[in-house]
């Protein structure tokens, strides 16, 4: 291979960007002192335990787990479908139906949320879990149209039309062919949406109340609030469990297949 | 015996566009038929109206007699091998040789039995258990014919089939698939550009342009007696000619005789100019300016044996003559 220097030299300070302050982060969760310092003074598991038996992170975390879990179960459910006829169905105004699915990475989140809670909360009278779960959804949805669309324009559609001419209609030819194809950017599409949920603070910011709130809110409050490592600790919690799925994704389907769809 | 498919006044369009414009066909039962032409003379398309793929805008497009015009692909009980393959990648060969067999409920030994003798068939029952991303372009392309007629399919159309293999392979499955077609005495139609596998293979050949069908017959009719420009063009003849009374004649560059060949017999004398000359190892083609019959000056190719052609150069002034039966009469 060529040595590229110039190309190298950005990529070591891309990694030392992204990497470095996450480092501080890490080495502060295990201090023994009372307040957010670096170097942190001695070394002790006292604040990952502080922030492992507080409440307000606990709670807030399992929220936040579930309303990523059903954002994104919700999202997919609305926008495979719509991937699907988007690339294989013959609709008009194909490209506005996309546009339409994609705008909700453009318009910013605030605008969204204050516009659901206008017109839903206020407007409609729906109840804040539900309202937070439909944001999170449509907040979702870019990444369910645009990733599983990706893998899907990268099939062969010849594939599903040889499983129509063995035989299958065209349900069994896309559960049994389309749909295993398809597998990689789901899950890829899976774990955007969930992660791009769970480290939401905008729409949770605007739509939670007081039972019901997100982790990311959460320790944004305690940040405000109390300077100590306690919120180090459970960022490096958080920033463990990331590494995990990070890794069964990697050995189970594999990074190159999961981004396969975008990058290939 | 009855046709196994006709297409009766089939016209497919695309909005504006024609791909193909009424036509009348009759695939014969048991016999390899090859749609040939240029890409976007509409083969693909009237493959695909055929399977099931595309629905013709108008028109009849029968099987066994059966107006399936509006029938689903799955209904027809055709086996199609697609210029891509298009072979399932999360399944095995074995799995995908046998997809259309478990849908049609067999038992599972049948099924199992089924497969073997097919991949046994096509040369493949040692990789029964491989992933298709393993297997080289000519294997995949055998998974894909053998998947295609485990199902006994009423019809195997090939749309394409050996245009992804290397020149060498590809010469090798012609000859591979008509002594499949052969053993199984399936009606195949096959779909190609290239008229050297058409002459090869076919037993009817239907030269297809711009979504009309040029001509219709035998190899042998075809390139013996091309019925237009066209498809006199498309088979490799290249001198065209008109003599006094206007009618318009055709010679292959191998056909034409440089030189005395005053035997009489000729049914063309033209005097003609040397231009250039290539040299090809055994042949010397030779390009020539003569004056037909018409008065006009045309550009005339000859493919000469390279010792004969020896003292050719650029300006030499010589005779070109071809033999009555070499010269074809075609429709301008």
């Amino acid at each position: 291979m060529r040595a590229r220097p110039v190309a190298a030299s950005l990529a070591v300070l891309g990694y030392i960007i992204m990497i470095v302050p996450i480092l501080f982060v890490v080495v502060t969760a295990f201090s023994a002192g009372r307040t957010l310092r670096f170097p942190p003074q001695g070394f002790s598991l006292t604040w990952f335990e502080a922030a492992v038996t507080y409440d307000p992170f606990m709670e807030s975390l399992v929220s936040s787990l579930y309303l990523a879990a059903g954002a994104t179960v919700l999202a997919l459910l609305l926008g495979v479908p719509a991937t699907i006829a988007i690339h294989r169905g013959k609709i008009p105004g194909k490209g506005l139906i996309e546009g339409l699915f994609l705008s909700p990475l453009i318009v910013p989140e605030l605008v969204v949320g204050l516009a659901l809670y206008q017109q839903l909360m206020i407007g409609l009278g729906l109840d804040n879990l539900s309202t937070l779960l439909l944001g999170h959804t449509a907040l979702l949805l870019p990444y369910a149209v645009r990733v599983t669309g990706a893998s899907l324009a990268l099939a062969d559609p010849a594939v599903e039309e040889a499983a129509r001419g063995l035989g299958a209609g065209p349900v069994r030819a896309f559960l049994t062919v389309t749909l295993p194809l398809l597998r990689p950017g789901l899950f890829s599409a899976a774990l955007l949406g969930f992660v791009t949920s769970f480290n939401n603070v905008p729409l949770s910011l605007l739509l939670q109340d007081r039972e019901f709130r997100t982790l990311p809110v959460t320790m944004l409050d305690y940040v405000q609030q109390s300077y100590n490592p306690r919120i180090a600790a459970m960022a490096t919690l958080i920033l463990a469990a990331t590494v995990v799925v990070a890794v069964i994704a990697e050995r189970t389907v594999g990074f190159a297949r999961i981004f396969g769809g975008i990058n290939q | 015996m009855s046709p196994a498919a006709e297409f009766i006044g089939v016209t497919q369009r695309f909005g504006d566009f024609t791909a193909v414009d009424a036509i009348d066909l009759e695939i014969p039962e048991g016999k390899l038929t090859t749609l040939l032409g240029p890409s976007g003379c509409g083969k693909t398309t009237s493959l695909r109206m055929l399977a099931g793929y595309s629905r013709p805008t108008s028109g009849t497009i029968r099987i066994h007699g059966v107006d399936s015009t509006t029938l689903p692909p799955e209904k027809r009980g055709l086996g199609m091998v697609f210029q891509s393959y298009a072979l399932f990648p999360h399944l095995t060969v074995a799995e995908n040789v046998g997809y259309g067999l478990k849908l049609r409920k067999l038992p599972r030994a049948a099924v199992q039995q089924k497969v073997e003798e097919t991949l046994e068939l096509v040369g493949l029952a040692h990789l029964h258990k491989s992933k298709p991303k393993k297997l080289s372009g000519g294997q995949q392309q055998r998974v894909a014919l053998a998947r295609a007629i485990a199902i006994r399919p009423r019809l195997l159309l090939l749309d394409e089939p050996l245009s992804n293999l290397d020149a060498r392979l590809r010469v090798q499955m012609r000859t591979e698939l008509r002594r499949i077609q052969a053993e199984t005495g399936l009606t195949v139609v096959l779909v190609t550009h290239d008229q050297d596998e058409a002459l090869e293979m076919s037993d009817l050949m239907v030269l297809m342009r711009g979504g009309k069908i040029m001509q219709t017959g035998t190899p042998r009719e075809v390139f013996s007696r091309p019925a237009n420009r066209f498809v006199a063009d498309f088979l490799g003849y290249e001198n065209f000619l008109t003599d006094q009374t206007h009618t318009f004649s055709t010679v292959r560059p191998e056909h034409l005789i440089l030189g005395a060949a005053s035997d009489g017999s000729a049914a063309l004398r033209l005097d003609a100019t040397v231009v250039s000359t290539a040299y090809r190892g055994v042949d010397l083609l030779v390009t020539l300016d003569a004056v037909d019959g018409a008065g006009e000056t045309v550009r005339l190719l000859a493919d000469v044996r390279a010792g004969d052609g020896a003292g050719l150069t650029p300006g030499t002034r010589t005779t070109v003559s071809a033999a009555a039966a070499h010269l074809v009469p075609i429709a301008a």
